[in-house]
């Protein structure tokens, strides 16, 4: 009666709000059941339990579980779980599997045993006969959760592998094979990007996707899903490079170029044109011919006036290494677009590395797009349901905790200067580092993990430091966390997925002394872009029911506001106490707003990157599915001989039909290769001053279809046509076709990167921009 | 184009879309012709009959699809809406607290839109509250001596008022769903419908001068409409090239980044200005004397300002649009803004040098292409007064074939078959896929 009661409430809830997530309840039954199955599955011997699992198996092909094999499969679930790894799984997480198996995105509170709901959903999905990928966010999860979960994924009969940065082909073959793959979005989408290279059906990794479970996933869908992966191959080196490089570090700042306020714009004067025209031996610049010299000495410029060293990047080993801002990691995986990273290198006076072009790229988004049962779970996922509605067509459920919450967010502490801000933390510190309470503090990157490490050393309090430096001995770190009296300064590393237990490896007894000093105390030092960022910190603190608290230390100096609010932090009437404090309401509404608008830039992009990439990827489907062909059967040759009989008998003459049908395929493959190539390049180009055709009241949007399309319809025809070219003419021998000899060369070497975050500024930027100098003209 | 309909009607798809937004359509024409309750329907058909259409009902009216002088449920249209719309929009440059709404993104995108709701329906009470104190007056048909409302006691105006506002909402309701489900702009859709509605009656009106007229009257809308369109798609490409990239070996440009420059760049904005200021003089001349001894400058404004065959209103009329179409350009397009912008994102047009060339080059473009603009605003806004003859003293704005009207249906329309023919593309490819 009660659990009816409740589904009214939260049904009425929803249909006053509806983007409120749904909850468990309609699967409270089914896991009320399994309980009562408990007792039998306990009786069973561990290869019994074993067997009963792979009897579900015996299944049709597509068919999934009916209510009562749902029921069995909670039993033995919780069965395995416990005897695995001594946890018996809560009822809530065994509802939380049910409606991953369901295909709903689950939230679920830190603490709650994310990981292994994770894993029972998965073997669950393979027990149905499905192949199941399980998301992680980084390789280092995606190992340590696949060693920790095979034991229970053992019992359950389901075979397991994990995939990380290291792994050769031959041992992601081998993982992709097993029931469920433990993989990160960016492996998997390398290997899908480098699949597409390949020109035999036996260089082929990824198998075809089925079902992705994404751990994090609003992390993994929403904030990372706009960044693309590419995949690149390099080409020949352009000596007037090096005069370029050499020209633009001659140029004065302020006569020859100008940065615009926010340092994300850099341009020639008047005077700088000349002065580059007047050194690459007069030249038009602006001529319409001469716009790659342009783009040159732009991208140039940029590298020499917009990024620094050892703030935007570092030098290690003779290489160019960008640091990820938001994280605060080095970002191994990640170069600079378009010529940027090189023009950096040059800057350098370091070897070119990644001169090369785009041979193909593709999102998280995309990537995710492919697989036809999504599920995920995370514990910020509630705040972007509607997102993840709109984008993926996904549901989401949230879990109540196992055990209320009783940790105690204070409202944020708003300061007037940086300096007062973090003065009132280290005291903050003292004070509840002398009752012995653990803290941990999230700093909004590295070097102000460092500053205010610094200034606990001199306040003489001792504490560890988490970030990029010490990334080596984040587990040890972590596990130390909640020990009594530590305090650990960490970016954002100890954000997200970091199980911080009360005690730390004292364990139990020492766990209640801690618990009664008041639990983990967490404090932020500054909001984040996104609210789900701070309530990812917030969680560290109040697992299963322990103690905690949770407060920010904010300024009005703080980034989020200079960026995004910075009228307000004028009108704001600042009244502070002596200590800098500021307590009337007006400027804490200020950070709420200044974060509201900086999730709205982000929100825009993201859509704004989802709605021009659609078409894109429609396109690349087409595209791959025909390479798919050439690539399986002899499409290839017979296309050929059909254009060219003539040149296919005189061949046939001379060689094998078999090394002729080889041929013919590389043939195809490489033109279609290239065309494709070009048309992502021509997209880039065209998305870069699509926004124009607002200016005649169209739809940037539609035209960006329009000219796409158009392009596009050309690109299979003039592919045949260029093949048939390139047949008629190129040496073919026993030996095969010699491709370099009729000058068709493959990148000799490929390389996969993420794209770091548009450093030109994005759309979103210029409109933001538009709207806030226009609010400003009216002002003035 | 009929192939682009045929082929949208064959994708389920769209076909779906497409039924739904005609269903909207017919259940809005459908309460536009629904009298509110109270309302004599024998006494309004008489009434309007007579009614010798002037001054301010006139555009509102053409905006209600001739709803108001039916006093139908629908009496107020879409026009709250778009009052209220605007409104809001001018707000976000006024209040701090709307200004900061916008900018945060949907969340506060959505909020807005509610507030737009709220005010749209006291707009609709103000408005339906001033229509039935007109109405029971006499006043709205002045030439009339049939009481349009018999009952006049509190409670049936009460009545009326509600329901004209719940009209208003319902209104509100079908253009929101329209845009979210079916095609195109559902405000624009509906101002669309109500214009488009008149065009039978102005027919059968036409109609009654002969067939001869009528044969030769349907051509030349014919041909009035095709220039329309034709004009209106008319584009002046200037190419510009990005150099912020490395891109591919080819190298692109020309074709297809361009920007865009049109040949009526203002729209309609001006001849609104035009006629609303136009009016100005006849208003104040209302006001300022009894109508049987009028003073000079009153017998001057009412001879040949007022009087749209008069040549001296054409030519204030065609003078006036060709100033704010210049004005308007003016304002809505900086040229200076613009290449400020291309310099800072690094496009340039080739051959020209970033910023002060390029903004000179398109100050000089834009003068040049803004003139045979505004003559052709110009034309087709006088074009209904030559005709008034044919179809009566004071119906320029309702005339089907010019004007106003004119240019917002082939607006409007123009608009939602690009977008029936950009979702046709997609579904074609999805289609492809399958």
């Amino acid at each position: 009666m009660g659990a009816r009661l409740d589904r009214l409430l939260a049904g009425l809830g929803r249909v006053v709000d509806a983007t409120r997530p749904g909850t468990l309840a309609p699967f409270r039954g089914q896991v009320a059941q399994a309980g009562k199955a408990e007792p039998t599955t306990q009786e069973l011997t561990d290869e019994e339990l074993t067997s009963a699992a792979l009897a579900l198996r015996d299944r049709a092909a597509d068919e999934s579980f009916t209510e009562q094999e749902r029921v069995r499969w909670c039993a033995l679930g919780r069965e395995a779980a416990h005897r695995a790894l001594g946890e018996r799984p809560f009822d809530v997480q065994l509802q939380s599997v049910l409606a991953m198996l369901s295909g709903h995105v689950v939230q679920m509170a830190t603490g709650e045993g994310k990981t292994l709901v994770g894993a029972l959903a998965a073997a669950g999905y393979a027990t149905q006969g499905r192949q199941v990928h399980l998301i992680s966010v980084n390789d280092y999860l995606a190992g340590r959760d696949a060693e920790w979960m095979g034991p229970v994924y053992r019992l359950l009969g389901v075979s397991v592998g994990w995939i990380g940065q290291h792994s050769t082909p031959e041992q992601r073959r081998e993982a992709y094979a097993a029931d469920v793959t433990y993989v990160s979005a960016n492996e998997v989408g390398f290997d899908v990007l480098r699949d597409r290279l390949h020109t035999r059906v036996a260089d082929l990794i990824v198998p075809a996707p089925d079902v992705a479970i994404v751990d994090e996933v609003d992390s993994v869908l929403v904030d990372e899903a706009k960044v693309p992966l590419v995949l690149a191959g390099s080409v020949a080196e352009d000596d007037t490079d090096q005069v370029i490089t050499a020209v633009v570090g001659s140029l004065v700042a302020g006569e020859h170029y100008e940065t615009d306020d926010e340092g994300r714009n850099v341009y020639l004067t008047d005077a700088g044109a000349d002065a580059v025209e007047l050194a690459l031996g007069g030249i038009d610049l602006y001529a319409a011919e001469s716009g790659g010299v342009l783009a040159q000495v732009n991208i140039s410029l940029h590298a020499h006036t917009l990024l620094h060293r050892d703030v935007d990047y570092i030098v290690r080993d003779g290489k160019v290494q960008l640091i990820n801002a938001s994280r605060g990691r080095i970002a191994t995986l990640q170069r600079w677009p378009d010529g940027l990273q090189a023009a950096v290198e040059l800057k350098e006076a370091l070897a070119v590395s990644t001169r090369g072009e785009v041979l193909d790229s593709m999102t998280v988004q995309a990537l995710i797009g492919r697989y036809t049962t999504v599920s995920g779970m995370s514990g910020t996922v509630a705040a972007v349901a509607e997102l993840l509605q709109e984008f993926y067509g996904l549901t989401v459920k949230a879990a109540e905790p196992n055990i209320p919450c009783v940790r105690v967010d204070e409202p944020d502490r708003v300061y007037t200067t940086v300096e007062q801000k973090d003065a009132a933390i280290v005291e903050y510190i003292a004070e509840t580092h002398a009752a012995g309470r653990p803290i941990l503090i999230g700093t909004l990157d590295l070097a102000e993990s460092e500053r205010l490490a610094a200034r606990l050393a001199e306040a003489e309090l001792p504490c560890v430091v988490l970030n990029a430096r010490h990334d080596a001995r984040e587990a040890a770190i972590v596990a130390e966390a909640g020990a009594y009296g530590a305090i650990t300064v960490s970016t954002q590393m100890a954000g997200r997925g970091t199980d911080i237990r009360l005690g730390g490896t004292e364990g139990a007894q020492d766990r209640d002394r801690v618990a009664e000093t008041g639990g983990l105390c967490v404090i932020g030092t500054g909001r984040h872009t996104t609210s789900r960022l701070d309530d990812q910190l917030r969680g560290r603190a109040g697992r299963q029911g322990d103690p905690g608290s949770s407060v920010f230390f904010t300024s009005l100096e703080d980034d989020l506001v200079l960026r995004y609010a910075p009228e307000l932090v004028a009108v704001v009437d600042r009244d502070p106490d002596e200590d800098g404090r500021v307590r009337s309401r007006k400027p804490a509404s200020a950070l709420g707003h200044a974060q509201r608008v900086a999730e709205g830039v982000n929100l825009d992009i993201h859509r704004n990157t989802w709605r021009y990439n659609q078409l894109v990827e429609q396109q690349r489907t087409i595209l791959l599915r025909h390479r798919d062909e050439v690539l399986r059967t002899d499409l290839a040759v017979t296309g050929l001989r059909d254009r060219c009989p003539e040149r296919y008998e005189a061949l046939l003459a001379d060689v094998e039909p078999e090394v002729l049908v080889e041929a013919a395929r590389l043939i195809v493959l490489h033109h279609l290769d290239r065309r494709w190539t070009d048309h992502l390049a021509y997209l880039a180009d065209l998305r870069e001053s699509i926004h124009l055709h607002a200016l005649a009241r169209e739809h940037p949007l539609t035209e960006f279809h329009r000219a796409a399309i158009a392009e596009f319809k050309d690109l299979l025809p003039e592919t045949m046509d260029a093949s048939v070219e390139t047949f008629e003419t190129a040496r073919i021998t026993e030996d095969g076709i010699d491709l370099a000899g009729s000058g068709l060369r493959r990148p000799t070497a490929t390389w996969t990167y993420l794209v770091n975050d548009n450093p030109f500024g994005s759309e979103a930027d210029r409109t933001l921009k538009r709207i806030v100098s226009a609010f400003r003209g009216k002002r003035a | 184009m009929l192939g682009a309909f045929r082929s949208a009607l064959a994708t389920p798809d769209l076909r779906r879309k497409i039924l739904f937004t005609l269903g909207i359509v017919v259940v809005y024409r459908l309460g536009a012709t629904l009298p509110a309750p109270g309302v004599s329907f024998a006494n309004v058909k008489k009434c309007a009959a007579a009614v010798d259409q002037q001054g301010i009902y006139q555009l509102i009216n053409l905006f209600s699809g001739g709803a108001l002088l039916q006093l139908s449920i629908f009496a107020l249209g879409i026009m709250p809406y778009i009052t209220a719309s605007i409104i809001i929009q001018l707000l976000t440059v006024v209040i701090p607290r709307f200004e900061q709404l916008k900018k945060e993104g949907q969340g506060g995108q959505n909020k807005l839109t509610q507030y737009t709701r709220y005010l749209t329906i006291a707009l609709a009470i103000l408005q339906s509250t001033g229509v039935v104190a007109l109405a029971t007056r006499g006043q709205l048909f002045p030439n009339c001596q049939d009481p349009v409302i018999p009952e006049q006691g509190t409670f049936n105006l009460i009545v009326l008022v509600v329901t004209m506002t719940a009209g208003t909402g319902v209104i509100m309701w079908l253009g929101e769903i329209i845009t979210e489900k079916g095609i195109g702009n559902g405000m624009s859709i509906l101002i669309f419908t109500g214009i488009a509605a008149r065009i039978p009656a102005e027919g059968s009106n036409i109609w009654t001068k002969g067939p001869l007229t009528f044969t030769a009257i349907c051509l030349v809308g014919l041909a009035i409409i095709a220039s329309v369109v034709f004009v209106e798609q008319g584009q002046r490409r200037i190419p510009v090239q990005y150099a912020k990239r490395m891109i591919g070996r080819r190298m692109y440009g020309g074709t297809s980044t361009y920007l865009p420059l049109k040949v009526n760049q203002a729209g309609v904005i001006p001849v609104i200005f035009a006629s609303s200021l136009l009016y100005l003089p006849d208003l104040v001349s209302r006001l300022a004397g009894s109508s049987t001894t009028p003073s000079g400058w009153q017998r001057f404004v009412q001879t040949y300002l007022s009087q749209q065959s008069s040549w001296v209103h054409i030519l204030a009329y065609f003078a006036l649009i060709i100033f704010f179409t210049y004005f308007y350009v003016g304002i809505t397009f900086n040229p200076d803004e613009r290449a400020d912008e291309m310099k800072k994102f690094g496009g340039f047009i080739p051959g020209i040098r970033p910023g002060r060339p390029t903004s000179e080059y398109l100050k000089f473009v834009l003068g040049r292409i803004t003139l045979p603009g505004s003559i052709y605003l110009g034309i087709i806004a006088i074009l209904p007064n030559m005709f008034l003859d044919i179809t009566g003293q004071g119906q320029n704005q309702n005339f089907p074939f010019g004007g106003t009207a004119v240019l917002i249906m082939v607006g409007v329309g123009l608009d939602t078959v690009k977008q029936i023919e950009s979702q046709l593309m997609q579904r074609n490819y999805e289609g492809f896929l399958r």
